[in-house]
């Protein structure tokens, strides 16, 4: 007896079933962005560099933590906070150069491509609208970036928590930093998508996209801090606003209610919490309008 | 086998970028089958299929594709599959992945969608290859792919532009027989773009002809080919006696540099040809029948 079989050419076959719209749609274009952001379905070497700064953001939290319990150990309960260490209101403040390369380097590969490729023409031939894409686009590296800022600000609760002698009583102490972290995490999170993802529509080459971002936020960094500092007064105060990678830390600073180490001698603070988060709010909508409507007139 | 409707229909449509009119109050509607579109660059035919798929607005006129604007509803689109003429294909994925994600945004759910994605595969004939990247695909190869992902989500109607270009000879007897197999055996209608007369007669049931933006001439491919014909005749000498011997028996022909052309020839002609040969004594080298070319046929309707 044999257990060969036979493949028969059925021929070609009309699809009959469910067809499930613009949601389904949407949904595949975000699942697209979120591999694209991995490096996943592609070469080892697309893999490299998002897991790499997932990885670097995520060993920041574990240093933390790790110093922190260190401290609670060998110093005694309490040792972290009198030391002032480093914990979840500076979390954001000290990694957040890294979370702007992160998304400068690895979010324009989501729309550039897809230019440069020229398989844009093909998701606009679908039923979806231009808006849908960018949205589901934006959406996905939004997605990534939460994960990668949030991971070590979870490392580090969870290592704090574990490092004090008493963790019931530290969690009862310490609950409120978890929505703040979440809130404040999710500033940074589009803060840095839309204004990359911005970027990343000028330009069909990743690399000219990451370029500009990173000069953009190394440079601007030095030059208002010296600037504001030269000049000084309230001129000083809104030229210290230009510093770009402080816009979200001001809010991060407003959310947990205490100055980080980043944004301690930054003049700008001074201006006050609804400036400071307004000025945030201006930063993060123009841009995405301005995305938005980039991608929304590709539809007619 | 589909049955005869209107699968598309345009209707007065012009469409202007500024003072440039690229369609100019174009009328035609395609039923069910495989109908070219044939024109030359610039002769408005990207235009149309733009404004076809909603790419594009039109200044003026409708165009409706299955019964609906594609401009004012993009639902229509997941019954529409297009191939595009120029590169459309990520590199760094699999055809397989590719196609899959194309269905799925095509609205079909991720299982259904990697089902019809190995079987498409397997019918433009990539079955093998269908988990290397595309990237290292040759070019025939890739335009396979381009009509996969037209066909992928089993559309009602396909626009296929330029789809042979690019590709060598074996190449383009594969990916035409491929897209007469599109409508004979899979039921898809085809809207079929380019500038080679050869490839649209070879390939389509009907024909509408653009040029400058207006449409020159629609209908079947049939009586195209009838009209476009011509017979080549060269002899060793005696031409001019040849030439006024046919003119005399009522034969419409043209003079060119190395022998005579006559239009459009029925069965008696060739019997003229004979007698007028004979008459004239001109020794024949060669009779051939001759396919008008594309620029000389627009040259003809511009004279018209």
């Amino acid at each position: 007896m044999t257990n060969a079989g036979t493949v028969f050419d059925i021929g070609y076959q009309r699809y009959t079933d469910r067809r499930e719209g613009r949601g389904r749609s949407r949904r595949a274009i975000f699942k697209d962005g979120l591999r694209i952001s991995l490096g996943l379905g592609r070469g080892p070497r697309a893999k490299i560099l998002p897991f790499f700064f997932i990885a670097v953001l995520a060993v920041i939290g574990l240093v933390f933590a790790i110093v922190a319990g260190a401290a609670e150990r060998m110093v005694g309960p309490g040792a972290a906070e009198r030391l002032n260490l480093p914990s979840h209101s500076d979390y954001y403040g000290i990694a957040s150069i890294i979370v702007f390369v992160f998304a400068a380097v690895v979010a324009p590969e989501l729309l550039c491509r897809d230019k440069r490729d020229g398989v844009i023409n093909l998701y606009l031939v679908r039923p979806i609208t231009g808006s849908d894409y960018v949205i589901a686009r934006w959406a996905a590296f939004l997605a990534m970036m939460l994960v990668a800022v949030w991971l070590p600000q979870a490392i580090l609760f969870l290592g704090l928590s574990a490092g004090d002698p008493k963790p019931i009583e530290y969690l009862q102490k310490h609950w409120l930093d978890v929505p703040r972290f979440l809130a404040a995490g999710i500033a940074i999170a589009i803060y840095a998508t839309t204004l990359a993802m911005l970027t990343a529509s000028f330009t069909s080459r990743r690399a000219y996209a990451s370029v500009f971002l990173v000069g953009l936020f190394v440079i601007t960094t030095p030059f208002t801090v010296g600037l504001s500092e030269e000049i000084g007064g309230s001129v000083g105060q809104w030229i210290s606003m230009f510093n770009l990678t402080n816009i979200p830390v001001h809010v991060n600073d407003v959310i947990f209610g205490q100055v980080s180490e980043v944004t301690e001698d930054a003049p700008a603070r001074e201006l006050g919490s609804a400036i400071l988060v307004s000025w945030f709010v201006v930063w993060t909508l123009v841009p995405a309008g301005v995305l938005w409507w980039r991608y929304r007139r590709l539809s007619p | 086998m589909a049955t005869e409707h209107t699968v598309l229909s345009v209707d007065r449509l012009t469409k202007q970028y500024g003072d440039v009119v690229a369609l100019n109050e174009v009328s035609f509607s395609i039923t069910d089958g495989i109908t070219g579109i044939l024109g030359e660059n610039g002769a408005g035919k990207s235009t149309a299929i733009k404004i076809l798929l909603g790419l594009l607005q039109p200044t003026s006129g409708t165009a409706t594709v299955l019964g609906q604007s594609a401009s004012e509803t993009v639902s229509v689109r997941a019954r529409v599959g297009y191939m595009p003429e120029h590169d459309c294909l990520p590199s760094q994925v699999s055809a397989a992945e590719f196609l899959t994600h194309m269905a799925e945004v095509s609205g079909l759910p991720p299982a259904m969608a990697r089902t019809r994605a190995a079987d498409t595969l397997r019918h433009v004939g990539l079955f093998e290859e269908r988990y290397r990247a595309i990237g290292g695909y040759s070019t025939g190869m890739k335009q396979r792919v381009k009509l996969g992902q037209a066909l992928v989500h089993d559309p009602a109607f396909v626009f296929l532009d330029e789809p042979t270009a690019g590709l060598d000879p074996a190449g383009r007897e594969d990916m035409l027989a491929l897209i007469r197999k599109t409508h004979r055996e899979f039921g898809i209608s085809v809207l079929f773009s380019s500038h080679l007369m050869a490839d649209i007669e070879r390939t389509c049931d009907r024909i509408i002809v653009l040029q400058g933006g207006r449409l020159v001439q629609s209908g079947e491919v049939d009586q195209f080919t009838k009209e476009t014909e011509t017979v080549f005749i060269e002899v060793d000498f005696n031409r001019e006696a040849l030439l006024t011997a046919l003119e005399r028996r009522g034969v419409v022909v043209t003079v060119e540099r190395t022998g005579l052309t006559i239009e459009g020839p029925d069965e008696s002609v060739y019997d003229h040809v004979r007698d007028a040969l004979v008459e004239a004594q001109a020794p024949l080298r060669r009779m051939a029948p001759r396919r008008r070319a594309l620029t000389e046929l627009f040259e003809r309707e511009d004279a018209a």
